[in-house]
């Protein structure tokens, strides 16, 4: 029994099932999993194995300490914790406004939010930069925060609408028979309800500040000291030989945490991307 | 807020659905007189909250994406290098860089083919296989189907940096896997640079674009999947219909505008691929055989210190992003006014 047919498959359907799922396994799993070999592989790359000849935690203790991960990562947690709770705290403020009121504008706004986020980010980082360059923004955490800040808010107030609207009426009109203000209700009533959409936002701006590129390796320049760690890897580049062992020790430290947020909401990511069909 | 509740205020009833609503001590119960203020004053908030609510979000959007977007518009019809970010004056050159862009042979023979030809080979592949495996993943019970889902979502949650630094290390030329696979096999005498020539450098962004972008459509496509009514498929098959005629027929127009979303999405994305390139040995500008019009951008404007003529670059990117945009909101807004 399958979802798209009511018959039952024969045996050889089963068995052609069963190797293209093998098959689509193995073509999703390898790059994450060559990545995770190669970093814990002494003789990395001159074996031609697929798997590791002799294990060793030497690339993670090299990149950690003479790669300066450990500072990278702190920068990259700072950036995102601030981005977090800046851009959750207001994206969820505008997604109340076009989720719960009727305004004039309001369909304007729905669609600046829209097209805004199809912006590319070569088009941004050149005024940002000469901006950056005036403010003296260069080079600081500061800079990166509030440019990822306004990346995040986009998608943000589109994917918490949703769970605002959601939120029966009622229960803030209840609350306001009950004689509360509206900042009242707004505390009391809304916001607990809609800390599941807030959880899954928030997942989503953690990942946008933590993987981004172009704007970490324009803004902090010669900056080694704040590099974040998307752009902390580039420095295992040699001229000639590039230490492939280290960049994969690197690029695992940097995948795992977001691997884990990205599975815990991986289906409200789906669903926000396409919704417009929860009522707003 | 309806009027009915207005009305009601000054009742001092509270039939309150939930234990967890607020009783806040100073209730306006008893007063009619304060009730018909608070009204007022709530009819006033009524339309002065919305806007005080979006009112950050605006600010920070309109000073760190709107102000932007309207500077590099002004910035492309500039000669803007060191000395204007020096003495900080404006230097226009009225349409010079647009002529210059679109008179470029670079542009025509390298940037746009690199750009347009990638992004149609890549959303083609991309909802392709992204529906063949949603078909799959139909096929299998609910248990299967739960795991195999969260295994390709490992392929999406892969950061476009690492991933790219995987794809690049797989097919190092001098050590990567892909080559002494290749030449263990006997299908090649020495190792081969994948990354020096124009198609087999777009073949590897083209996996990693694909790889990292099957997952998305396959979840959204298989989720539209299971919405179809199984009385439908099972009315089809009873009047003798094929799995094929009932995909096509049945299934297929049910899905036209997920379809149409994820087409449009992806479309955009595979438009402004830069990291994915920009990453890759080579790719930085370094050959400029693989430019796009992200990196061309980028790598004239940072790397030549030629802001207006980098921002023209990343103007015209915008606008056919625009318009792909354009398509997809009302796509999206559509379907919501028909809910």
């Amino acid at each position: 029994m399958s979802a798209l047919s009511s018959k039952r498959p024969t045996v050889v359907g089963r068995i052609v099932t069963a190797v293209l799922t093998i098959a689509l396994c193995l073509f999703a799993l390898f790059p994450f999993y060559w990545m995770v070999a190669s970093a814990f592989d002494k003789y990395v790359g001159t074996t031609g194995a697929l798997w590791p000849s002799q294990v060793t935690l030497a690339h993670f203790a090299y990149v950690m300490t003479e790669g300066k991960f450990g500072l990278y990562l702190r920068n990259s947690l700072l950036v995102a914790l601030v981005v977090v709770v800046a851009s959750s705290f207001i994206a969820l403020l505008a997604s109340v406004a076009v989720a719960r009121f009727r305004f004039a504008g309001r369909r304007a706004i729905l669609l600046l939010v829209l097209v805004i986020q199809m912006v590319p980010m070569e088009a941004l980082v050149i005024p940002l930069f000469l901006q950056a360059k005036q403010l003296d923004l260069l080079g600081k955490l500061t800079g990166l925060m509030v440019v990822y800040t306004a990346l995040a808010l986009p998608f943000g107030v589109w994917m918490l609408r949703g769970f605002v609207a959601a939120v029966p009426i009622d229960l803030e009109e209840a609350a306001y028979l009950d004689g509360a203000t509206w900042w009242k209700m707004f505390f009391h009533v809304l916001f607990p309800l809609v800390v599941p959409g807030l959880v899954a936002t928030s997942v989503f701006s953690f990942i946008t500040a933590w993987n981004e590129f172009v704007f970490a390796m324009t803004m902090l320049g010669p900056q080694i000291d704040k590099y974040t760690v998307s752009i902390g890897l580039r420095a295992f580049f040699g001229l000639h030989a590039n230490d492939w062992g280290a960049i994969m020790a690197g690029s695992t430290i940097i995948t795992i945490p977001v691997m884990i947020f990205f599975i815990a909401v991986q289906k409200r990511l789906a669903g926000g991307l396409t919704s417009g069909a929860v009522k707003g | 807020m309806t009027e009915s509740t207005l009305k009601n205020v000054g009742a001092g009833q509270s039939p309150a659905p939930t234990g967890s609503a607020p009783r806040p001590a100073e209730a306006t119960s008893g007063s009619p007189r304060r009730g018909a203020a608070q009204a007022r004053r709530r009819r006033t908030s009524k339309l002065i909250r919305p806007w005080a609510l979006l009112a950050p979000g605006l600010i920070v959007i309109g000073a760190l994406l709107g102000w932007p977007i309207i500077k590099v518009v002004l910035l492309s019809f500039q000669n803007y290098g060191l000395r204007q970010i020096v003495s900080g004056t404006w230097n226009f050159n009225g349409g010079a860089n647009y002529a210059d862009v679109l008179g470029s042979a670079q542009l025509w023979q390298v940037v746009l083919p690199n750009t347009v030809v990638f992004a149609i080979l890549a959303v083609t592949a991309t909802v392709v296989l992204g529906t063949l495996v949603a078909l799959l993943l139909a096929k299998l019970g609910p248990i299967l189907r739960g795991i195999v889902s969260s295994v390709i979502m490992i392929a999406w949650a892969m950061p476009a940096v690492t991933g790219t630094y995987v794809w690049s290390w797989i097919f190092d030329a001098d050590a990567g896997i892909a080559n002494q696979l290749l030449m263990s096999m006997g299908w090649m005498d020495q190792p081969f640079n994948w990354f020096t020539n124009r198609f087999t450098f777009y073949a590897i962004v083209l996996l990693n674009v694909v790889h990292h972008g099957f997952p998305f459509v396959a979840i959204t496509v298989l989720a539209a999947f299971l919405g179809v009514p199984r009385e439908h498929i099972e009315a089809a098959e009873m009047d003798g219909a094929g799995p094929w005629r009932v995909f096509w027929l049945i299934v297929i127009p049910q899905l036209r505008q997920v379809f149409a979303i994820v087409i449009i999405l992806s479309t955009i994305w595979d438009f402004k691929v830069f990291t994915q390139v920009y990453l890759m040995p080579g790719g930085d500008g370094a050959n400029r055989d693989v430019l796009n019009l992200g990196v061309w951008s980028y790598t004239e404007s940072f790397g030549q210190n030629k802001f207006g003529y980098g921002s023209t670059i990343a103007v015209l990117l915008t606008v056919v992003l625009l318009i792909v945009t354009v398509i997809y909101a009302r796509t999206i807004l559509s379907q919501e006014d028909g809910s």
